[in-house]
């Protein structure tokens, strides 16, 4: 293997003067004295050595020196930052003081990070399932579901790509060595694939009464997904009617048309339900049932590749066919309900069946880059293959040590009387499970002393940084400037940090960042009582979702200022989340951007999505709400309740019932429970204009809301505006949450007290900048931690709170 | 001369014939069929299945009134009544190890991390997280080195929608599983019934084609032994520790592929895979122990361990009568209400173990049925949702252990007897010789 860079003190030093680390520095004049007659006026009295208030004391730690309790003071300075301490109630000195503490301590803290540069840990990394998939897209051309391939992977500091817990199994590894063989069987079109069934299903609450995004003008309901065709062939696409819990098919009294289309093209029309029918499955429920089925399976020839492929009904009219005068938006309220609309519960693909050929899919023009005339060819073009997807998938250049044992597999599989193809394919297995795709490998460099810290190589950063800002594997330019150690060069490293950000691969910075960051993704288990809430099916559950995406996505892609995640003052909608949110004059299933005009709506706490997933399915949760504004907004996670807490009393019925806020008031009358929740629930309350679906409101339980509360830090607010206000009188918290959540997700591992110097240089650069997201980026990617490592390895520290 | 012979079935009649699209009532109609068939050098052998579930139990409408042979069942276990002369219920077993112990409030993690072993688990969310061997995979060295599985560890929910739902301080692997091989690797669980079926009976083809495959993974992981000592030179060693887990790993499923060619001669026609994880959630949990007795049954493996939901698990149960969380109704503040909801939940998992255990005995094995040489464990470890306690624990086996279980008994201990002191008897069923796990005393008395 070639390693055509250096990677030395030398390196490292210019890195620290690059970064201005070896800048001089002014020292401290009175070295700590002031700000310790400041503590011990304001904080001792609490946290002294007797009492130790929440474990901590401040007593006798040495303020002239605070690195020797670099971990105590960062918390300390955690809580200045946010305004929670000194608590409520307690003499406050005034906010330049506190000012003047805090940053007497960062720049005491950050003085000593400058002069010993410390980038904490970097555990060898194995690839997440998302990862994965992405890397196989980009090796192979080839979309897959790992989901259907690899188990999940266990989650840390809100991520599920932290190093330290991605670990491997008998299991988990069988399940990569298994994923190899289908994977490139299918990038091939490996002509002995075997015909298998794939199944896409619709959520039972999928309302389909109108035109799905998508879908062909005139129709309604259905599915559309992109299925990967392996092989020229004929497939089966089978369409399953939903039936009502007692296993009868709705909606059949009228005719209705169902089709199946094929890239927009219709290739299957038929009829199902009316007189006929019905009058049959009152004679023979069986047999009418294996008929219908039998007529709702098409037989088509399809080419190789991805094809996008919809089973949907011909809209008849716009008339809502129903026995119920003013119906749900949830067409599927009535689980015993047989009257109305058929919908559609999955569609199967089978094949393929008497196969024909392969035609040039995306993967196999990706692969196949040349194609052998004669015999004597087949080698040197199985090489040429080879040593091409090697060096993407391995992620460095390759050499023949790398190239003979996939060649050794191609010969094997020749052997057992494959053809070139199957060839190839065994070789793109071996590649597939190879530890070092699967791994990412940084080798230590060996002129370095342990303990020591250095320089990762030009081509471990290019990983470092396509699998933080693409989950996925660098691409061919990555690499070559890599190659030619030029990543190293700042300009060089900026200029590949936008492009790579205005990639659509970026996308995976909303699906696996932000979506894991904010819960989003916890919308796919969020059922609302649908007795509560009739409006809300899968429908309004994909939208919003949606809705928050492509929110973050536009702040992301058009670099704006992360603070406008708290206060964009647009956002995405279609007819449905536009009537979920009172907006009018937006119709159809198409998303579009639009200015919010109510102010209640802006950023995030505005959104139906997030204001869904911190609620329970019956009611809104000011607890939960508040602890999500505290973690993932504040940075200051509340600590867990204490044991035996007797619930909160829900409404009965026939007793005269009370607001979430009457109850929560009780709940917070316990003074064990009121330490925490007096600051949890009053931001919580402020949202309670929005509903558990995130629908405004004006009352609840029959008493007007109130909104008012008093936050950590003082602030009276009342309602949704005046918190959001209140959040962003503070920008400097928000972006330090927003950076240290993208610090962790970039490096895949929590952050420790060590780091926060490295956090608090990325969020002041990025404050010159307005916050803006590649700003942030930009000072993640340039920080110690994402640049360095340290020989022998960093010892684990445990959490920082 | 693999393990498993497909019967060649014109597979487009087949995916036809299969509209329902259900796959559980075609297992369901193979099992006869697959019995006939059985004629493996396992009948007769041990096996054992642990079955989870969250929450604790609503105790009184659990424990049975009276105490000894002669006990009726209690509404919860009602179902269960049939088998009643396999049955053993435990009264007054505890998981001291769950509590608190100064780690705080998380009793959701600490008790699915303990159930199995009896171990306090430390408190992390790093990479660092430590509980116990569990029971099974102790068992497995003893009875799961024969098959090609030692074990199978599997579930329901899809972690993956659950970020942020962990206790606090405590990494989401404790909940996520209850089965740990060492103190410090947790075993994941699988929820996908399509990914168990196909690691038990592989992913289609013919036979032929599944035996060149079988070959080609062999020469894989030959391969990647060879090559991993060249890439863990330059590793630090914490880096090289991880490879070397990777390697044994690796190595773990080379002794598999080497027990699933010894089995060759061994075979029975295999059902169609099921198509995914369904939507329906008793059809899942019923697919997913359909699979275990296939699993029992072909020899595949010997031990399992289930999570039917995991801790905090948000799950509403519609279908008898519960459409509210399960997590917040298992905070029941003692309102008779929410106990009725509690109990309709726990007695459909029971009703779920009873339908297992119906297809165990259904199931002649050597000299008897699956059930006679099994030993199913079922419970929670918490008892009083409501304040997250461990003591007295909903605990009971099914299965007669091979004769090694006094069972058709409702045994009464002490109170706070460490359920750990089961899990002794549990390694004695196996014949481990070993007397102690955990915080357990001793095996208990009369089992």
């Amino acid at each position: 293997m070639s390693r055509n860079f250096t990677r030395s003190f030398v390196a490292a030093v210019a890195l620290l003067v690059s970064l201005g680390y070896l800048r001089s520095q002014s020292t401290a004049t009175s070295a700590g004295s002031s700000e310790r007659a400041l503590v011990d006026r304001y904080c001792v009295g609490c946290h002294s050595d007797k009492l130790r208030t929440g474990e901590l004391t401040l007593e006798k730690l040495d303020l002239s020196n605070p690195v020797t309790h670099a971990e105590t003071w960062e918390k300390v300075i955690r809580k200045l930052r946010t305004g929670s301490m000194p608590p409520q109630g307690m003499p406050k000195p005034d906010p330049v003081a506190i000012d003047k503490l805090a940053t007497y301590l960062e720049t005491s803290l950050d003085k000593a990070a400058m002069a010993k540069a410390n980038p904490g840990r970097a555990t060898l990394h194995r690839m997440n399932r998302a990862e994965f998939q992405n890397s196989v897209r980009d090796l192979l051309g080839l979309e897959i579901d790992a989901a259907q391939l690899l188990p999940p992977d266990d989650e840390s500091y809100g991520f599920d790509n932290n190093a330290d817990v991605l670990g491997v199994s008998p299991v988990l590894l069988e399940q990569y060595v298994n994923a190899s063989a289908k994977v490139a069987r299918l990038a091939v079109g490996d002509p002995n694939i075997s015909p298998v069934a794939a199944t896409y299903k619709t959520r039972p609450d999928l309302s389909q009464l109108n035109r799905m995004e998508g879908m062909p003008l005139g129709t309604r309901g259905g599915l559309l997904v992109t299925h990967n065709f392996p092989l020229d062939a004929e497939y089966t696409i089978k369409m399953v009617l939903a039936r009502n819990t007692v296993d009868v098919i709705r909606g059949l009294e009228e005719v209705s048309e169902v089709e199946i289309l094929i890239d927009n093209a219709r290739v299957f029309l038929t009829k199902i339900g009316g007189k006929e029918d019905t009058d049959k499955v009152t004679v023979n429920p069986n047999a009418m049932m294996a008929e219908m089925a039998t007529r709702l399976t098409a037989k088509v020839p399809v080419t190789a590749g991805p094809h996008r492929v919809a089973a949907t009904f011909i809209k008849k009219n716009g008339a809502q066919e129903d026995y119920i005068l003013q119906p749900f938006l949830r067409s599927t309220l009535d689980p015993v309900n047989e009257a109305g609309l058929p919908h559609l519960e999955a569609m199967i693909v089978a094949g393929p069946y008497n196969a024909t050929g392969v035609s040039a899919t995306p993967s196999r023009t990706k692969i196949f880059t040349c194609t052998p005339k004669q015999s004597s060819d087949e080698v040197t073009c199985a090489r040429e293959i080879f040593g091409k997807l090697a060096r993407q998938a391995y992620r460095r250049p390759v050499n023949d040590r790398d190239l003979e044992p996939l060649l050794s597999f191609y010969q094997a599989s020749r052997n057992r009387g494959g053809n070139f193809d199957q060839g190839i394919e065994s070789g793109i297995r071996m590649i597939l499970a190879d530890p070092q795709f699967i791994y990412r490998f940084e080798p230590e460099p060996a002129n370095v002393p342990v303990g020591s810290s250095y320089r990762v190589s030009d081509l471990e950063l290019a990983s470092r940084l396509s699998y933080f800002l693409w989950s996925s594997l660098p691409d061919e330019t990555l690499l070559t400037l890599a190659g030619q150690s030029k990543l190293r060069d700042n300009a060089v490293l900026e200029q590949q940090v936008r492009r790579m950000l205005a990639d659509p691969k970026a996308d995976a910075l909303v699906d696996n960042f932000a979506s894991q960051w904010l819960f989003l993704r916890n919308i796919k288990n969020t059922f609302p009582d649908p007795q509560e809430f009739p409006n809300f099916d899968d429908n309004l559950r994909q939208d919003l979702r949606k809705e928050t995406t492509m929110l973050i996505g536009s702040i992301f892609r058009e670099d704006r200022p992360v603070l406008e995640l708290l206060d964009a003052d647009y956002t995405f909608v279609n007819e449905r989340v536009a009537r979920h949110y009172g907006i009018e004059g937006v119709y159809g299933p198409r998303f579009r951007r639009v200015k919010i005009t109510d102010d209640a709506r802006r950023g995030l706490l505005g959104q139906a999505s997030i204001l869904s997933v911190t609620s329970h399915t019956t009611r809104t949760s000011p607890v939960l709400r508040g602890k999500w504004i505290l973690s993932n907004l504040l940075g200051t996670p509340p600590p867990p309740p204490p044991p035996n807490v007797p619930a909160l009393t829900e409404n009965t019925a026939g007793a005269t019932p009370k607001s979430v806020r009457e109850r929560m008031e009780l709940h917070r009358a316990n003074p064990a429970c009121a330490v925490c929740h007096k600051i949890m629930d009053p931001l919580g309350f402020a949202l309670e204009n929005f509903d558990a679906t995130g629908r405004w409101r004006s009352t609840d339980a029959g008493d007007k809301i109130d909104t008012s509360g008093v936050l950590l830090d003082g602030t009276k607010v009342e309602g949704p505006v005046e918190l959001r206000k209140a959040l962003l009188a503070k920008p400097n918290v928000f972006a330090t949450t927003f950076s240290e959540k993208l610090m962790t997700y970039s490096l895949g591992r929590g952050l420790d007290y060590n780091d926060m110097p490295a956090l608090r240089a990325v969020v002041r650069d990025a404050g010159k900048q307005e916050y803006k997201f590649s700003s942030v980026v930009m000072g993640i990617v340039k920080s110690v931690p994402f640049q360095m490592k340290q020989k022998g390895g960093a010892p684990v520290l445990g959490a920082q709170r | 001369m693999r393990f498993v012979s497909k019967k060649h079935l014109d597979r487009r009649t087949f995916l036809q014939g299969a509209g329902a699209l259900v796959s559980l009532p075609l297992l369901d109609a193979m099992l006869p069929a697959l019995t006939a068939q059985t004629k493996t050098a396992a009948a007769g052998a041990q096996r054992l299945g642990f079955v989870y579930i969250p929450h604790g139990a609503v105790m009184k409408e659990f424990t049975p009134a009276k105490v000894g042979r002669d006990y009726e069942m209690s509404t919860t276990l009602q179902p269960l009544t049939p088998f009643k002369e396999y049955v053993n219920v435990y009264s007054n077993l505890a998981h001291h190890q769950a509590d608190s112990l100064g780690d705080g409030s998380a009793d959701h993690a600490r008790a699915s991390a303990t159930f199995l072993n009896g171990v306090h688990p430390k408190r992390t969310e790093g990479e660092d997280v430590r509980a116990g061997t569990t029971v099974d995979q102790i068992a497995v060295r003893k009875i799961g080195q024969d098959t090609r599985y030692p074990s199978i560890e599997i579930a329901t929910e899809d972690m993956t929608a659950l970020v942020g739902a962990c206790d606090s301080g405590y990494s989401c692997t404790y909940m996520n599983t209850i089965s740990w091989s060492s103190p410090t690797t947790p075993l994941p669980m699988e929820i996908n019934p399509r990914v168990i079926f196909e690691r038990m009976f592989g992913d289609g083809g013919t036979a032929e084609q599944r035996a060149a495959r079988m070959q080609e993974d062999r020469s894989i992981l030959d391969h990647i032994v060879q090559q991993v000592p060249g890439l863990q030179k330059e590793l630090n060693a914490r880096d090289k520790s991880r490879m070397n887990d990777y390697l044994d790993n690796i190595r773990e499923i080379e002794r598999r592929l080497q027990v699933a060619e010894k089995q060759g001669g061994f075979t029975m026609q295999v059902p169609d895979a099921p198509v995914g994880v369904p939507d329906n959630y008793q059809e899942h949990v019923a697919l997913m122990f359909d699979l275990m007795a296939l699993a029992f049954q072909g020899d595949v493996t010997r031990v399992f361990s289930f999570m039917m939901a995991r801790e905090v698990s948000q799950r509403s149960h519609p279908f008898v009568g519960v459409p509210e969380p399960h997590h917040s109704v298992s905070h029941h503040q003692d309102r008779p209400e929410n106990f009725a909801k509690l109990v309709k939940i726990q007695t459909y998992y029971v009703s779920a173990l009873a339908e297992f255990l119906k297809k165990l005995k259904a199931t002649p094995d050597g000299d008897g049925s699956l059930l006679d040489h099994s030993m199913i464990l079922f419970g929670s470890c918490l008892s009083n949702s409501n304040v997250h306690n461990h003591n007295p624990l909903p605990v009971l086996t099914a299965g007669s252990a091979g004769g090694k279980l006094k069972t058709g008994q409702h045994l009464k201990f002490a109170e706070a007897t460490p359920m750990a002191n089961l899990l002794v008897n549990v390694l004695h069923t196996v014949d481990i010789a070993q007397d102690s796990i955990g915080d357990s005393t001793g095996p208990l008395a009369g089992v």
